[in-house]
């Protein structure tokens, strides 16, 4: 607010008013005065600072223009530079005509000592000195040395004469080693073959020089082996291995192949180094002759081993039995294929000569992977030092062709269905044998067939390992699963089939069956005898495969790891799955036992609990004290039927694998309460007789849970709770026991509310109007 | 542990060359592959697909069709689920063989085991067995029927989907929905497959054969 409007808004009226008034203006002007004087004593700094921003431009100014200096500098350096190395380029580029025109000196000296040399070397029949001229020539860029002609047309020495010359020479040197050669493997002079052989990629002939080396050693092979297979037995002979004279000639073929490569890759490599199919072409002139020689090989195996006669034999064998399999309309028969285990035409084949058939074919099939192998190593070798980086995928590619369209992979593969059908022959036969051999000795649980068979299938899937080949082992992995799925499964089951012979299955059955014998006058006891105990034994059997199975397949899986260290995902896949259906058998295996064990529960259990429990219903359990006093002094129902049940099972115990037993103390538990609910249920019981009852559950329950080391007792607590029921004080007791949070140690209601009601209807001093009353 | 609920085995038959392989590629891979060779013994390939809801992983066995391998292949036909049955439309005998493959199945295959006759390279236009004929030899064998192009992917997704959905419905209706998936799992979490124990049981379902066998005449007259 300033003063005047101070002094309008103020009243001054009166001499006080204007003193206050005066007195206040007087304040406000100190306060003024004071302001300025503040403001004043500020202008020395401001000016400083105004002072020392004038200096501070100029200083600005000069940066200005010396960094102007700077950049021309940069630009002129610049220019500098690139003019200095556009110098540099040009005295590079000179640099490198003078030693390009060097080197066309040097040519031109050595090219006029070559033609000189070459001829004379000639006429002195010196080979290697007229190609080593020849070579040093072939090294000279021709089209230079044209240009180089033309250049110096006119010249005393015509440059054009000498490359005439040498070409001229070339070409001559050329027919010459070639002839000289070709007469060196007429003479079979090896030290000629193998000098001329070096002295081919010296005059640029690298491919004809591998080819006409590679053919004389085919020659030379090829004669070695047809002398060897021609003596193939005598050879075995001498070296007692008659057994596999074919895969030992096939062996040496393949070594003899093999070592050629492995001799002759360090020639190849220092001669013909330039040239980087070389080996690769060698390979593949190699591989056509060992074809042919394994051809021969094979047919004269095929003959002396009669292959296509076994085969034929064995292929009829299998349709003829085929055959009757199916038409039999054999419901059980999962499968097709199926031969009769009365079989035994092993014996028109010869199972030991298939045995070692089956195994010289292995070992030739074994001996061809390891070829591959080992050819595929030396070339992977070969091309990582000696081959270009970028040539060395097509020459690898190249070689995986060769050998994957060879005539050996496919005689291999033909080979190999011979073995998978002489192998699945052998192992089914010899499965129906040790079938149809099967015994058994007393005491003991399982018979001679279960360790026979799987003796059996393990050794034909260790052959099919030794055959090196995935797809082999998938496939008799395989035939092994079908085999024990079919055969085996099938002979584990006949016997369960028509039942457990001691067990009558219903009354009538019994009752004729003892009139027949006494008619007869005597009782047929050891037909049935041989029979219970050939029902027990297979039960066994089948349960103690179903183990077994789990070995096999884990001793497979770690001996195919280490056969096959190194596989293809797809390899690996394949043969996992084929391994998951072999153990799948498993399952076929179980559903027998539990067949087996229903055929107990029906022809041994049910009938022979039936009259014991009948016997309940002869017990009164309406009892008095005196009643109760004398019952528990006698022989209580309980102590017999333990005594019974005890009976029932000691005739097992011993006969049956324990699982087995387990089992069946398992189902004969089921069985008991089931029987024993459905006697409760016909008679009634005061308090002393439900008390009676509950001590009888009890009992029962506690042998039953000694018996077996399973746990029966949640198969008994329907049967508990009905006694608990039965054995109730009150009926308001119920409540107690009726809700879940007041017992914590019973387990959960097995009994619905209409069923606990019908219970507590059998206690005759219980009243029908409080048991409808209760709130269930 | 993969997240399937369903595995089924698909086996692939047929003479050399009438397409197995490129039936197989282009359903598992999407592509025609343009000069790969002969099968040599077997191949394998999986493939998940989603059908009704449900992962199937469809385990896929491509056999080779020259002779000498087919003491291996038959080793592969008692574990089928689905057999694939293949022959060349444009090529007559290979239809001629079919009468021998069935020999073969019927020695080597589960009884029950789904059978599909596939009428191969549709896109060929010089054809010499008629979709009748075919169809009819499919009927006669009690066989499902389709005309398929590896070439052109005709009807290669649905041949393998349809194949998927009859193998669902069988192991559906032979222990119930949930009971099979529920076995399924647990074979599954052993690592292993459906056996073939849970289709040697399976009800003969004639009705079924008239979904993949109308879907063939359907493609006839499209083509
Ligand atoms: N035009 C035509 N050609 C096809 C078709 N499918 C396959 N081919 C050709 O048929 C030839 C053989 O195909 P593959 O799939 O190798 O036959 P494959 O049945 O697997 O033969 P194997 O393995 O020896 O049993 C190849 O040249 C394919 O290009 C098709 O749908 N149309
Ligand atoms: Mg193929």
């Amino acid at each position: 607010m300033s003063v005047l409007e101070q002094l309008g808004a103020l009243d001054i009226g009166t001499n006080e008013q204007v003193d206050e008034t005066l007195q206040r203006i007087a304040d406000e002007e100190a306060k003024v005065n004071e302001k300025l004087e503040s403001l004043l004593a500020k202008q020395c700094q401001i000016e400083a600072k105004m002072s020392g921003i004038g200096r501070s431009l100029s200083l600005l100014h000069t940066v200005d223009s010396d960094s102007n200096k700077l950049n021309d500098q940069i630009v002129n350096t610049a220019q500098l530079a690139e003019s200095v190395s556009a110098k540099v380029r040009r005295l590079d580029l000179a640099r490198c005509r003078a030693s390009e025109c060097q080197q066309r000196v040097h040519d031109l000296i050595d090219l006029h000592l070559c033609s000189q040399g070459v001829v004379k070397a000639i006429g002195e029949e010196d080979y290697e000195k007229s190609a080593t001229h020849i070579a040093r020539f072939l090294a000279m860029d021709q089209q230079l040395l044209r240009r180089t002609a033309d250049d110096v047309q006119g010249s005393i020495t015509s440059v054009s004469d000498a490359v005439k010359t040498l070409e001229d020479a070339t070409e001559k040197t050329r027919v010459l080693i070639a002839k000289r050669f070709d007469e060196a493997v007429k003479a079979d002079d090896l030290a000629s073959v193998e000098r001329f052989f070096k002295i081919f990629p010296l005059v640029g002939c690298h491919r004809t020089g591998i080819e006409k080396f590679s053919l004389y050693i085919c020659q030379k092979l090829a004669n070695k082996a047809q002398k060897e297979l021609r003596n193939a037995q005598d050879i075995a002979k001498a070296e007692s291995r008659l057994q596999l004279a074919y895969a030992d000639r096939l062996t040496a073929i393949l070594e003899n192949f093999a070592r050629v490569v492995e001799v002759n890759q360090p020639i190849i490599e220092a001669f013909y180094g330039q040239a980087s199919s070389s080996l690769i072409d060698m390979v593949s002139i190699l591989q056509h002759e060992c074809d042919t020689e394994v051809k021969n090989l094979l047919m004269e195996f095929n003959k002396n081993r009669q292959i296509q006669y076994r085969s034929k034999q064995v292929n009829e064998s299998t349709q003829r039995s085929a055959g009757g399999g199916n038409l039999g309309s054999n419901s059980i028969q999962a499968l097709g294929h199926y031969r009769k285990p009365s079989g035994g035409s092993v014996d028109k084949l010869n199972p030991k000569e298939i045995d070692a058939i089956i195994a010289e074919i292995t070992v030739m099939h074994a001996r061809v992977e390891l070829y591959f192998r080992f050819m595929r190593r030396r070339l992977q070798v070969h091309v990582e030092t000696c081959v270009p980086e970028k040539e060395q995928f097509d020459i690898m590619e190249r070689y995986e062709k060769i050998m994957k369209n060879s005539d050996l992979r496919r005689q291999m593969q033909e080979i190999l269905s011979t073995y998978l059908l002489l192998e699945r022959y052998f192992m089914e036969e010899s499965v129906l044998k040790a079938i149809g051999l099967d015994t058994y000795e007393s005491g003991q649980q399982c018979s001679s067939m279960v360790d026979d068979v799987f003796f059996i299938l393990r050794k034909s899937i260790r052959r099919a390992l030794t055959t090196q080949s995935i797809n082999g082992t998938c496939a008799v992995i395989n035939n092994v699963a079908a085999c024990l799925d079919g055969d085996f499964v099938n002979a584990l089951k006949a016997p369960l089939k028509s039942g457990y012979p001691s067990g009558y299955i219903d009354l009538a059955q019994a009752y004729n069956a003892i009139q027949t014998s006494l008619q007869q006058g005597k009782l047929h006891s050891s037909d049935a005898d041989r029979g219970r105990a050939n029902f027990l034994v297979q039960l066994n059997n089948a349960d103690i495969s179903t183990e077994y199975i789990e070995t096999l397949c884990q001793t497979m899986e770690q001996e195919i790891a280490g056969t096959f260290p190194q596989t293809t995902q797809v390899e690996r896949q394949m043969l996992d799955s084929c391994l998951t259906e072999l153990k799948a058998v498993r399952d076929a295996l179980k559903a027998t036992v539990d067949f087996g064990m229903q055929q107990l529960r029906s022809s041994v259990i049910k009938p022979r609990l039936n009259p014991w429990i009948n016997q309940f219903l002869n017990y009164s359990h309406n009892l008095n004290e005196e009643e109760l006093a004398a019952y528990e002094a006698g022989e209580t129902f309980v102590q017999f039927f333990i005594v019974q049940l005890d009976g029932l099972l000691n005739s097992f115990k011993n006969s049956l694998s324990p699982r087995n037993y387990d089992a069946l103390v398992s189902i004969l538990a089921t069985e008991v309460t089931i029987q024993l609910e459905r006697a409760i249920k016909k008679i009634s019981f005061n308090r002393l007789g439900g008390l009676v009852l509950d001590q009888e559950v009890r009992a029962l329950g506690s042998y039953l849970t000694g018996a077996t080391s399973w746990s029966v007792r949640d198969k008994m607590t329907r049967i508990s709770q009905i006694a608990t029921l039965l054995n109730l004080d009150k009926i308001t007791e119920l409540s107690e026991y009726w809700n879940p949070e007041n017992n914590k140690e019973m387990s959960s209601w097995h009994l619905t509310p209409n069923e606990v009601r019908t219970f507590l209807t059998l206690r005759n001093d219980f009243r029908i109007e409080d048991i409808k009353r209760l709130q269930l | 542990m993969e997240d399937y609920k369903f595995l089924f085995k698909i086996v692939l038959v047929g003479n050399a060359g009438v397409g197995k392989t490129c039936l197989v590629r282009r359903f598992t891979q999407g592509l025609f592959p343009p000069g790969q060779g002969a099968t040599i013994g077997v191949d394998f390939m999986i493939k998940t697909v989603e059908v009704e809801g449900e992962k199937i992983k469809l385990q896929i066995w491509d056999t080779a069709g020259q002779e000498r391998f087919r003491s291996i292949t038959q080793s592969y036909y008692r574990s089928a689920h689905a057999l694939i049955l293949v022959y060349d439309i444009s090529c007559q005998p290979t239809f001629d063989c079919l009468p021998d493959w069935l020999r073969e199945i019927q020695e080597y295959a589960n009884s029950k085991v789904l059978k599909i006759l596939v009428g191969n390279k549709t896109d060929r236009d010089d054809r010499e067995i008629p979709t009748q004929i075919g169809e009819e030899f499919a009927k006669q064998h009690d066989m499902y029927f389709l005309e398929t192009s590896a070439k052109e992917a005709e009807n290669v997704e649905r041949l393998f989907y349809e194949i998927a959905a009859e193998l669902i419905g069988q192991a559906r209706s032979k222990d119930g929905s949930s009971s099979a998936a529920a076995a399924a799992a647990q074979r599954q979490s052993e690592g292993s497959s459906i056996g073939l124990g849970s289709f040697s049981a399976k009800a003969a379902q004639s009705n079924c054969c008239g979904g993949l066998a109308s879907g063939g005449s359907n493609s006839s007259q499209g083509g």
